[in-house]
């Protein structure tokens, strides 16, 4: 232990709080838009829903039950639209981004597990990845 | 040879040994406070490190030279060959060595018919990143700590004959972040281009045993000096993936252009700057386990890396590259501190370095 003077003790301890104070609201829950509903972000645009064409965005509330999503990972040589079909589930997060995994991208259950961590669980890959020239 | 003839140099070779050690001892203690400060400033640099550069070593020989040319009236050789350009190198190829981006933790051991060194590198940093929505390229960033020494044993002859050993232990403490874009060119090959920003003080101890004194005796002379140095790296990365079902093959190319801009107050040959680059071409093939831990999956990898230090001369250090193959396990946690930045594996490895006159380890914990 080190043998600090009291004031420099009290600014530590103070200054630890409120950085764990700062950090742990970091992560913030999930909003639903109702009890039977689901959320999914993604990090590239989602540009079809259950077969419907929609504006870009990147953030949705899906009804629970099969859903299907066209999502696109851009490069600069190709677009690769990954098509996802799961049973979302009511009152989950969900979240799609990039790992350099064997498909472009990935769809993740999202679970807050505290305030300063989220963990990504329960991978599924698209059903395919069509690739087209920019 | 024409380094020491120049009027500083006369000065500084010429100054009695004493002064030069008194002198040397003083700054040391102010640039300890300076040190002091900046470790309250950047937090993280706890402990005052001890430093060592080939340069005061050198300048203690120049010292010995100098007394003995008073002694002999006769013009030196040998020990005189080195010079201050030999020095500057010497102390930039130890810190970009130590704290290039790319390089991971070592331990090294160089072992010439003139010298002996041990060598170690350690680093504990974070690399991410980050999606820029709209935009077909992403961000980049990295903070990372670094620390690493060098005890270096180099016999030499002085220029009377007789044999005079440098002993000289090296410490370096680096603070660095780095800023970047990538540029995803398909699905399986990206560009990166990134800026790295490092600061690292550089402190030295020097002992020199065999000085002739007034009266012939050898005698043994210890040197302490400090030097803070300012670096700005950029790096251009290839990086290829592929995945063959569960396994995955990763090929990377790295160059680094990298400007040091060095200070120090007790040694003016460290007022310095330099450019320098480093080459790397690393390859890592991984595949699955049956092990889990909390239902995530372990896997196996092996690797091999090579590195170029492009412009470093071999007598800087006693190498210019490095090749190292190793082998170790992945922990897939996939968890997202802060809701910002994924953080897909933990692991350790073990590695093997070898290059002409050197060997070595890497062991190591790795996060991804």
């Amino acid at each position: 232990m080190i043998n600090l003077p009291f004031k420099r003790q009290t600014k530590r301890i103070i200054f630890f709080t409120v950085m764990c104070t700062v950090l742990s609201s970091c992560v913030q829950p999930s909003v639903f838009k109702a009890e039977d509903y689901a959320l999914i972000k993604s990090n590239y645009p989602i540009v079809v829903i259950n077969g419907i064409d929609i504006e870009d965005t990147y953030k949705l509330d899906l009804e629970a039950g099969e859903n299907s999503l066209v999502v696109v990972y851009n490069t600069y040589q190709y677009d690769y639209f990954c098509t996802f079909s799961w049973i979302a589930k009511a009152g989950t997060a969900y979240e799609i981004t990039d790992q350099e995994n064997n498909h472009p991208l990935t769809l993740f259950r999202w679970h807050r597990k505290n305030g300063l961590l989220t963990t990504r669980l329960d991978p599924v890959n698209p059903l395919e990845c069509t690739q087209k020239p920019r | 040879m024409a380094d020491y003839e120049s009027k500083e140099a006369v000065t500084i070779c010429c100054r009695p040994l004493h002064q030069f050690l008194a002198t040397a001892e003083y700054e040391y203690h102010e640039l300890v406070a300076f040190r002091v400060t900046a470790v309250i400033f950047l937090y993280v640099m706890k402990s005052i490190l001890h430093i060592i550069s080939l340069s005061t070593v050198l300048l203690s020989t120049l010292s010995i030279n100098s007394n003995v040319i008073a002694q002999n009236g006769s013009p030196l050789t040998g020990l005189s060959a080195l010079s201050e350009s030999d020095i500057q190198s010497s102390a930039i190829a130890f810190v970009n060595t130590t704290s290039s981006p790319g390089l991971e933790g070592a331990t090294l051991e160089v072992d010439d018919t003139q010298r002996e060194s041990d060598q170690w590198r350690s680093s504990l940093g974070f690399t991410a990143e980050v999606t820029l929505k709209d935009h077909i390229f992403n961000a980049y960033w990295g903070l990372g700590l670094v620390t690493g020494s060098l005890h270096d044993r180099i016999q030499l002859t002085a220029d009377t004959g007789e044999p005079v050993r440098l002993d000289m232990t090296r410490d370096v403490t680096s603070l660095r972040g780095s800023l970047g874009l990538i540029f995803p060119v398909n699905q399986h090959f990206k560009l990166r281009s990134v800026l790295t920003l490092a600061v690292s003080d550089l402190q030295t101890n020097s002992i020199v045993d065999g000085i002739l004194d007034s009266n012939n005796n050898p005698t043994i002379q210890t040197f302490d000096n400090s030097a803070q140095l300012a670096s700005t790296a950029g790096s251009l990365d290839a990086l290829y993936w592929h995945w063959f079902d569960n396994y995955k093959l990763e090929l990377s190319a790295h160059y680094n252009v990298i400007y040091t801009d060095s200070f120090s107050e007790d040694n003016p040959i460290l007022d310095t700057h330099a450019w320098d680059s480093t080459a790397q071409l690393k390859s890592r093939f991984s595949g699955p386990t049956s092990l889990t831990t909390k239902a995530r999956p372990w896997r196996w990898l092996v690797y091999a890396n090579h590195s170029n230090f492009i412009t470093q001369e071999k007598t800087a250090l006693g190498y210019t590259g490095l090749f190292e193959i190793g082998t170790g396990l992945e922990w897939q946690l996939n968890v997202k501190p802060l809701d910002w930045f994924g953080w897909q594996y933990i692991g350790f490895s073990v590695g093997v370095i070898t290059s002409r006159n050197v060997d070595g380890i890497n062991v190591g914990i790795t996060a991804r």
